[in-house]
C-alpha cells in the first residue's frame, strides 16, 4: 500500500453544503490528498473552473452539492449537474477520461459523506493513475 | 441573431497543428449568446486545448481574447495586439467575424473554431431555432409571421403539403408544420383569408443564389 499512487483530488463544493473546507478531516491522507475550493453556490461551477483544476494537476475532481430539491437558489445543483456532464463528454473527448470527474449529492453539513464518498470511489481513482495531462 | 456551433477538439487540433503560438479570439455577441464563442468559451476551449496537448506530450501557448463584435472594425481593432505577437488566431465568431478578422489582418492564418449553423432564435434557455434564411425579400406579412421558406422543410409557399401528423413535419417529428403553425396564427389574427392569396414561385435572384450580396447605404458613407 506504501507504494500505491496517491490521487491529488479537487472538491468544490457549495457553501451551503458544507460552509468551509476546513471541517472536512481530509486535508491530508497517506492515501490521497485534497484541494478544496468553496463556492456560494454550486452552480457556479463553470466547465473552465473544472478543467482548470485538472490542468493544475489534479487526478480527480469531485463536485459536492445539495440534494436535489433543497438548493437555496433553487435550481443551482441542477445547473451543476449539467455542467459537470457536459465537462465529462469534453474529458472523454480530450482523452482524459470522464470517469476522474464526479457529482455527488450530500446533505447540508454532512461533512462525514464527503469523507466516505472518497473512500469509496477511492479504488477507481487509483486504478486510473495519474492524469495523464498534469 | 447567427448560431453557431464550437467545433470538435480534434478537428480544431488538426487546425492548429503547424503553430506554436495560438490566439483564441473570442466574440461577445451571437455566439456568446449561443455559447459557443464568448469568453467563458474561449476560456473552456483554451484549457480543453492546453489538456489535449499536454496529454500527448505537446505544449504551445495559448492566449486568450474576447471582442464584442469580430464582424466590425471598430471593435477588431482591440485585437491587434493581441494577434501581433501569435503565429496563429482561432477564431470563435461566425463565418463573417473569421473573414473579418481575416480581412484586416492579412499575415496572419485565421482558422474558424465554430460552425455556423443559422440566423435563429432562442426559443427556451439552451434551444435555438432556425427561423430566417436571409432570402432578401421578405414576405413574412401575408403567413401570420411564420417563415414557410426557412421553417416549411419544403419551402412551400401556397399551403400545407399534407403530409404533416399532429402539427409535425413528415420529414422529421422533430420539425414543426410551419403550415400548421401559420394557419392556427392566421386563425388567432383573423386573417385566414390570407390563404387565398396566390404566392407566386419565389425570386431566388435576391438570395444567396444570386451570388453574395452587399448592401449599400450611401447616406451613411462618407
Amino acid at each position: 500500500m506504501a507504494d500505491q499512487f496517491k490521487p491529488e483530488i479537487a472538491v468544490f463544493h457549495c457553501i451551503n453544503t458544507f460552509a468551509d473546507s476546513a471541517v472536512l478531516p481530509i486535508a491530508e491522507n497517506e492515501h490521497f490528498s485534497v484541494k478544496s475550493y468553496k463556492l456560494p453556490c454550486s452552480s457556479m461551477v463553470k466547465d473552465v473552473y473544472l478543467l482548470r483544476a485538472f490542468e493544475a494537476g489534479a487526478d480527480a475532481v469531485l463536485v459536492f452539492v445539495c440534494p436535489e430539491g433543497q438548493c437555496r437558489y433553487v435550481e443551482g445543483n441542477i445547473r451543476a449537474a449539467k455542467r459537470v456532464q457536459f465537462v465529462k463528454r469534453l474529458l472523454d473527448e480530450i482523452g482524459i477520461d470522464a470517469r476522474r470527474l464526479a457529482l455527488f449529492n450530500i446533505a447540508a453539513g454532512d461533512a462525514a459523506a464527503v469523507v466516505e464518498i472518497i473512500h469509496q470511489n477511492l479504488p477507481e481513482l487509483v486504478k486510473l493513475g495519474p492524469n495523464p495531462a498534469a | 441573431m447567427i448560431v453557431g456551433e464550437q467545433k470538435s477538439i480534434a478537428e480544431i487540433r488538426e487546425m492548429i497543428a503547424p503553430y506554436k503560438k495560438l490566439l483564441i479570439l473570442g466574440c461577445g455577441t451571437c455566439v456568446k449568446t449561443c455559447f459557443a464563442g464568448g469568453e467563458d468559451e474561449v476560456a473552456t476551449l483554451a484549457s480543453a486545448l492546453r489538456l489535449s496537448l499536454k496529454k500527448d506530450g505537446k505544449e504551445i501557448a495559448v492566449e486568450e481574447f474576447t471582442v464584442e463584435r469580430q464582424c466590425e472594425d471598430a471593435f477588431i481593432q482591440e485585437a491587434a495586439p493581441h494577434i501581433s505577437p501569435n503565429s496563429a488566431v482561432l477564431s470563435l465568431a461566425c463565418g463573417a467575424g473569421v473573414q473579418a478578422i481575416a480581412r484586416r489582418f492579412v499575415k496572419v492564418p485565421v482558422l474558424p473554431g465554430v460552425n455556423t449553423t443559422f440566423i435563429g432564435v432562442l426559443e427556451k434557455q439552451g434551444l435555438f431555432t432556425e427561423e430566417c434564411s436571409g432570402c432578401g425579400d421578405c414576405k413574412l406579412a401575408p403567413f401570420g409571421g411564420i417563415c414557410p421558406v426557412t421553417r416549411c422543410s419544403k419551402k412551400l409557399l401556397n399551403g400545407p403539403c399534407g403530409g404533416s401528423r399532429n402539427g409535425k413535419c413528415e420529414v422529421s417529428p422533430d420539425i414543426d408544420c410551419a403550415w400548421q403553425l401559420i394557419i392556427e396564427r392566421l386563425k388567432i389574427l383573423g386573417q385566414l383569408d390570407h390563404l387565398r392569396d396566390y404566392m407566386p414561385p419565389k425570386n431566388w435572384k435576391t438570395s444567396h443564389a444570386g451570388g453574395p450580396r452587399k448592401l449599400v447605404r450611401e447616406d451613411h458613407i462618407i
